[in-house]
């Protein structure tokens, strides 16, 4: 009887909802791109052809190093509660049983991470960046996981090594942004000159900061997904 | 109205996640719920700045080609990085109360945790 | 360049303890002292005239994140620092691993980015920061209770900031900006927009979830209740006082302060009536700060500058004493090996003397006994109110706290007890001390606004009447407590609340 009331209610107040935002949105077509003040002089400013890029590894690069934060974080409260009981966990690791399964694993494994790479260098002339490449290589070696078994690849990759490279990366991102405070710009500006559009060496610091994050989102994600199937003890 | 557009869909897709939110009693699915309401946000901000036949602002060209605008999308990148990090450690959290409790209802669970915290 | 020092000095830092694990405690009061040394340097500067607002990168407000450093952000700035010595204080003697200093260092970033925070994005960015930095914190000794009642926190929170960027994406979609000072601008004309009411409300309602305004976070108490005092001290001192921040600068740009009074009205009373039929001693200070915190909402629904002045000048005020207070709790509950209030009263001979007197002051100061804190912020928030009714609910409001921490009056005997631990000694100490130094103090924090005029005889009366009074009416009304239902703090059910007081706050705003 009180599931029922409860159902009828968020019916209720949950189309309510929907129906509110939907009639006020005050939606009449797409806004024109013609005041943009970031498509005016994005590219001349950032010299990184993709403008989303620019903008939050440029211009908004304050928010991305908190987003990086969060991301840290989240690694780190993962760790910390998943791994902190060592001694309960016997590790039983079963290799994926299918061939098929291990042999594509083990042609796919490479291209997916160059494609990462790929995503990860070229940030800043094509869609991409260091986030969405870094998570393409992690995911990339949860795949080479599934074909060698979690603990090889866990062993190649020193947990100790791993931790102090993850955060020793943020330190340098960090000081990439703080120490040119110090010599007088203006916090969080741009220290080298945009270059060239259109090349792989324009944009500045961006293609710097893209490489960093990326192989930090990488780091990251392999950690997370290690953590679980280490603590679930298969994969 | 027009046709179908983005904007609809998220917010259909943030009624669902809601919705589901309030009615199912299993953690799991609580958290892909909260999953679903976060994609919808997304697509809500990246849609509502989106032309029907706009292009990336990836500035090959000169400046008169419909791009889109690209701070909704530069938003969404840290939108979606911080709504992963949340995910990531409400499942470990699940994780670890499934294993003290051994059952994933949400109901259960709370009526064991007041249960302990009375004596 | 100063105010980018602060958070991102302490991202530093914080990154450095990780990487030198061993240090990671010595480091810790250093930084504090930094710390001390940036924010008076910025008090300096903002107390001379010359604002402290910068645009990272050196773009244009249109462009870039623009970062400010007033008055308010400063005030609480300072209270964040001081909250953070007592804490540090607190723990010095404690085995804790490295992480929790690298959680407080990342708690201290966050909450300095937010205070100086004048885009809405990077609010959203640093909100996000706040919860999982408390998440963990809540969490950290992995008890059941504890990560229960942080993953309420986290789902809610999570849903609450959806709700906000819906908000987000609908103010840039017309007005395309998303730094508050440009958006001041462009929305003078437009009050009684649908788009405008729409979003403020889904802007109002995101916060709201993570500011302690009642209907929206009943998370709050088992969150609060159920962390380690040090923790329940920063979070009910520190974190909750961010949502209220970010509601304030809302309150400056949109115009919500209808709804900011009736939620801060319904926040108040219901928690002082929560408050005073409860008898678990740190549920009791977590209703409390809800009662507390609707205050500061009406403070900041009135809106004027007196009525502001008063506000941010309580939350400092209630974060130092209910720091104190949970401080000295969790001592209470250690040493007592009980968490309801009649068990400790029978076993209080056990309490250290130093948790007794700051429990005492805490008390006072939570009353409203002049010339402590509590009493010279309740008195500028009486000055400021010209209307009867909101008069009235203050009143009611400090009636309820009186009267609910009237019962720890038999815990409160200041000549018993042992000794307690240096450090907790000097943790007790520095909270009291600056509880009863702030009235010399905010005459120097003044700005344009007259303290001493503003507060007179007759609100002292008033406030020495009120204990009185809550004395009086806990003593006649001993015998007919009973519990309350605790059952609605449910999930689920708070999630329905929510979504219902979003469309009252909707009328609220769409119809006056």
């Amino acid at each position: 009887m009180k599931h029922t009331a409860i159902v009828i209610f968020a019916i209720l107040l949950v189309s309510g909802f929907c129906m509110l935002l939907f009639l006020t949105s005050g939606y009449h077509g797409a806004r024109g791109s013609a005041d943009n003040p970031y498509l005016a002089a994005g590219a001349a400013e950032t010299g990184a052809v993709n403008l989303v890029t620019g903008i939050y590894l440029n211009y908004r690069l304050y928010d991305s190093l908190f987003e990086l934060l969060v991301f840290s974080i989240a690694v780190l409260g993962v760790r910390f509660y998943l791994n902190a009981d060592e001694s309960q966990k016997p590790s039983v690791v079963r290799i994926a049983e299918s061939p098929v399964v291990r042999i594509a694993a083990d042609l796919l494994f490479g291209p997916i991470v160059m494609i990462g790479l790929y995503l990860i260098v070229f940030g800043h002339l094509s869609p991409g960046g260091g986030f969405s490449g870094g998570a393409v290589g992690g995911t990339g070696l949860l795949l080479c996981a599934a074909a060698l078994g979690a603990e090889v690849v866990a062993r190649r990759f020193h947990e100790q090594i791993i931790e102090q490279i993850e955060w020793g990366i943020l330190l340098v991102i960090l000081l990439f942004a703080i120490v040119p405070v110090l010599f007088g710009y203006t916090p969080l500006s741009d220290l080298l000159p945009p270059g060239r559009l259109g090349t792989l060496l324009s944009g500045g610091t961006i293609p710097i900061y893209n490489v960093l994050i990326g192989i930090k989102v990488f780091i990251g994600t392999w950690v997370v997904i290690y953590s679980f199937i280490h603590h679930r003890g298969e994969i | 109205m027009e046709s179908i557009n983005g904007i609809m869909i998220a917010i259909v897709l943030f009624g669902i996640g809601i919705f589901a939110l309030i009615i199912r009693r299993d953690l799991v699915i609580k958290l892909l719920a909260l999953g679903l309401i976060d994609s919808s946000s997304v697509l809500f901000l990246v849609s509502l700045n989106a032309e029907g036949d706009g292009i990336a602002p990836i500035l090959y060209g000169p400046l008169a080609a419909n791009y889109v605008d690209p701070l909704p999308q530069a938003l969404v990148i840290s939108a979606i990085v911080i709504n992963f990090s949340l995910l990531a450690l409400a499942l470990v959290f699940v994780m670890l109360l499934v294993e003290r409790y051994h059952t994933t209802d949400s109901v259960r669970i709370a009526h064991e945790v007041e249960k302990e915290r009375q004596s | 360049m100063i105010i980018v020092l602060l958070p991102l000095g302490h991202f530093l830092l914080g990154v450095l303890s990780l990487l030198w694990q061993r240090g990671a405690r010595r480091l810790f009061p250093f930084a504090l002292l930094a710390d001390a040394s940036l924010i008076g340097t910025l008090w300096v500067r903002v107390a001379g005239g010359t604002s402290a607002s910068i645009v990272l990168g050196g773009w244009g407000r249109d462009l870039g994140i623009e970062l400010s450093a007033d008055r308010i952000g400063l005030a609480f700035s300072t209270l964040a620092l001081i909250l953070a010595i007592a804490v540090t204080a607190y723990l010095w003697k404690e085995r804790l691993r490295p992480y929790f200093y690298v959680l407080l260092h990342f708690l201290l970033a966050s909450v300095f980015a937010l205070v100086f925070a004048r885009d809405l994005f990077n609010i959203y960015v640093i909100i996000e920061l706040l919860t999982l930095v408390s998440f963990l914190l809540v969490g950290y000794e992995r008890k059941a209770q504890q990560i229960w009642a942080s993953l309420n926190y986290l789902i809610l929170a999570a849903l609450g900031m959806a709700m906000y960027l819906f908000g987000v994406g609908i103010i840039y979609y017309h007005t395309g900006t998303l730094n508050l000072t440009l958006l001041a601008e462009r929305i003078i004309g437009m009050h009684d927009q649908m788009w405008l009411i729409t979003a403020s409300t889904l802007l109002v309602v995101g916060v709201s979830i993570k500011a302690g305004v009642f209907v929206f976070s009943l998370w709050l108490p088992a969150a609060h209740a159920s962390a380690s005092p040090a923790v329940s001290a920063l979070l009910s001192g520190l974190v909750i006082k961010m949502g209220v921040v970010v509601l304030l600068r809302l309150s400056t740009v949109l115009d919500i302060s209808l709804p900011l009074i009736v939620m801060g009205g319904l926040t108040g009373v219901v928690g002082a009536v929560y408050a005073m039929f409860t008898y678990e001693l740190k549920r009791l200070l977590a209703f409390s700060t809800l009662s507390q915190i609707g205050y500061l909402l009406i403070g900041i629904g009135i809106g004027t500058p007196l009525a502001i002045a008063g506000s941010i000048s309580y939350a400092v005020a209630h974060g130092l004493f209910k720091g104190l207070l949970f401080l000295a709790a969790g001592q209470v509950v250690h040493t007592t090996g009980s968490a309801f209030i009649p068990q400790q009263v029978a076993r209080r001979e056990k309490i250290p003397r130093a948790t007794r007197i700051a429990l005492l002051v805490g008390t006072l100061a939570i009353a409203g006994l002049p010339p402590l804190a509590g009493f010279c912020a309740k008195g500028l928030l009486s000055a400021a109110t010209h209307s009867l009714a909101i008069h009235l609910l203050l009143v009611f409001v400090s009636l309820g706290t009186v009267i609910s921490f009237s019962k720890l009056v038999p815990l409160l005997d200041p000549w018993r007890g042992g000794s307690d631990e240096g450090a907790k000694t000097i943790s007790y100490g520095i909270l009291a001390l600056s509880i009863i130094a702030f009235l010399p103090l905010s005459f120097l924090f003044d700005g344009r606004i007259q303290v001493l005029s503003s507060l007179s005889l007759l609100h002292a009366g008033e406030s020495i009447a009120i204990i009185a009074a809550g004395l009086l009416a806990h003593h006649v009304l001993r015998r007919h407590y009973t519990r309350l239902p605790q059952r609605i703090f449910r999930l689920e059910e708070a999630i329905l609340t929510i979504l219902s007081m979003f469309f009252v706050t909707f009328l609220l705003l769409a119809f006056f």
